[in-house]
């Protein structure tokens, strides 16, 4: 009844912070350091920290699932699931109204002039972002030479994208294992 | 099987991305092969998700599942995009201790990470030349905006969603006010 009452006041409060967070993730971030940290004190910062490295580095959506690490210390796997639900519930019914209007305005005259204007500023909006990624990304030459050469693979050779990332994982298990076997012979001589 | 085809695309992309404009290069792969979506609705899918709440992941799974098959099409991409969260990462919660500090993890994002942005640029290729080059034509005033944009949104520090009204505001101009003027 305890873990019920708790995963639903998880879920509220994800639902809120869901409604009104534009910027994405870290906007999203920062609320969960107020709300749990420093108001309610349910975790410390460093825990929340430790949430954020670790959903980051999973695959997926980073801010699903740093809520579903938080729902699921709180209250368990029903914890997990309220939270990831209650952050995403806003955004789908906002979405879900913003493409009904699109469907029916996009032909108006005005609306295709506006959306002209609007798809020219998609680039630089994406550039940035690759540029501030690649700033934390791209700071080691093998790093850069990884880019470079998915790039070319990527734009000419036309490698599907799936198949880039799959490879990537593979190699870096590979490379991982290396390193491990090499330590061990270390170790024993 | 709309739904099924919908549900595996979008879990396919949670799978092989990292969250935000991540995504985008993989969207665009998928929706286009299916023939979903073209490059355009793409941008304005972008935009548009820039400007609502909510994470761009869940954004463009909602619009491109309310386009394909309706409301239900919505849930079925949604809970796609959602499958990593549901299946990895509820692994991780329960083993959160050891996963905490993995080299293994690190490693892949290492490799990854670099990957992506790749992936990005390439994407960035792509749209330039559906948004800047149309059907041969060099489109001036949308290269004028993305220059003047760029420069805010790099060196003004401008928000995007800032950005975003304020290109749509001088679209509405040079596409719409001034074809009227000069008739």
């Amino acid at each position: 009844m305890d873990r019920i009452k708790k995963g639903l006041s998880i879920f509220a409060f994800f639902f809120k912070i869901g409604c009104f967070t534009f910027g994405g993730g870290w906007a999203i971030l920062a609320q969960m350091e107020q709300e749990f940290v420093d108001k309610r004190q349910i975790i410390t910062k460093s825990e929340l920290l430790e949430m954020v490295a670790v959903g980051k580095s999973a695959p997926g959506i980073m801010i699903t699932n740093i809520s579903l690490l938080f729902g699921y210390h709180v209250a368990g796997v029903f914890g997990g699931l309220c939270a990831v639900f209650g952050i995403i519930t806003p955004a789908v019914i906002i979405l879900s109204i913003v493409t009904l209007f699109y469907n029916s305005f996009k032909d108006n005259y005005w609306v295709h002039a506006g959306l002209t204007g609007l798809r020219a500023a998609v680039v630089p909006i994406i550039g940035s972002a690759a540029l501030s990624l690649g700033k934390d990304a791209l700071r080691t030459p093998p790093a850069i030479a990884i880019c470079l050469v998915a790039f070319c693979l990527s734009l000419l050779a036309g490698v599907s994208n799936i198949v880039l990332v799959l490879a990537g994982v593979v190699g870096a298990l590979a490379w991982w294992a290396g390193t491990r076997i090499k330590k061990e012979r270390v170790q024993e001589a | 099987m709309i739904y099924a085809q919908l549900f595996l695309s979008f879990m396919k992309i949670g799978f092989t991305s990292f969250g935000g404009m991540s995504m985008i290069p993989l969207i665009l792969e998928e929706m286009t092969s299916h023939g979903w979506m073209t490059p355009e609705d793409l941008s304005n899918l972008v935009a548009i998700a820039e400007m609502t709440p909510g994470p761009l992941g869940i954004n463009c799974a909602t619009f491109t599942g309310t386009q394909t098959a309706g409301f239900a099409g919505s849930v079925v991409a949604v809970l796609g995009v959602l499958m990593p969260a549901f299946t990895l990462t509820m692994v991780i919660a329960i083993f959160f201790e050891k996963f905490k500090d993995s080299s293994v993890m690190r490693r892949i994002m290492f490799v990854v990470k670099p990957i992506c942005i790749a992936m990005i640029l390439s994407v960035i290729v792509t749209l330039s030349s559906t948004t800047y080059f149309v059907e041969g034509a060099v489109q001036s005033f949308s290269i004028g905006i993305a220059a003047l944009m760029l420069y805010l949104l790099i060196k003004r520090k401008w928000s995007v969603p800032m950005v975003i009204t304020s290109s749509a505001m001088l679209g509405v101009i040079f596409y719409g006010v001034l074809p009227m003027v000069r008739g």
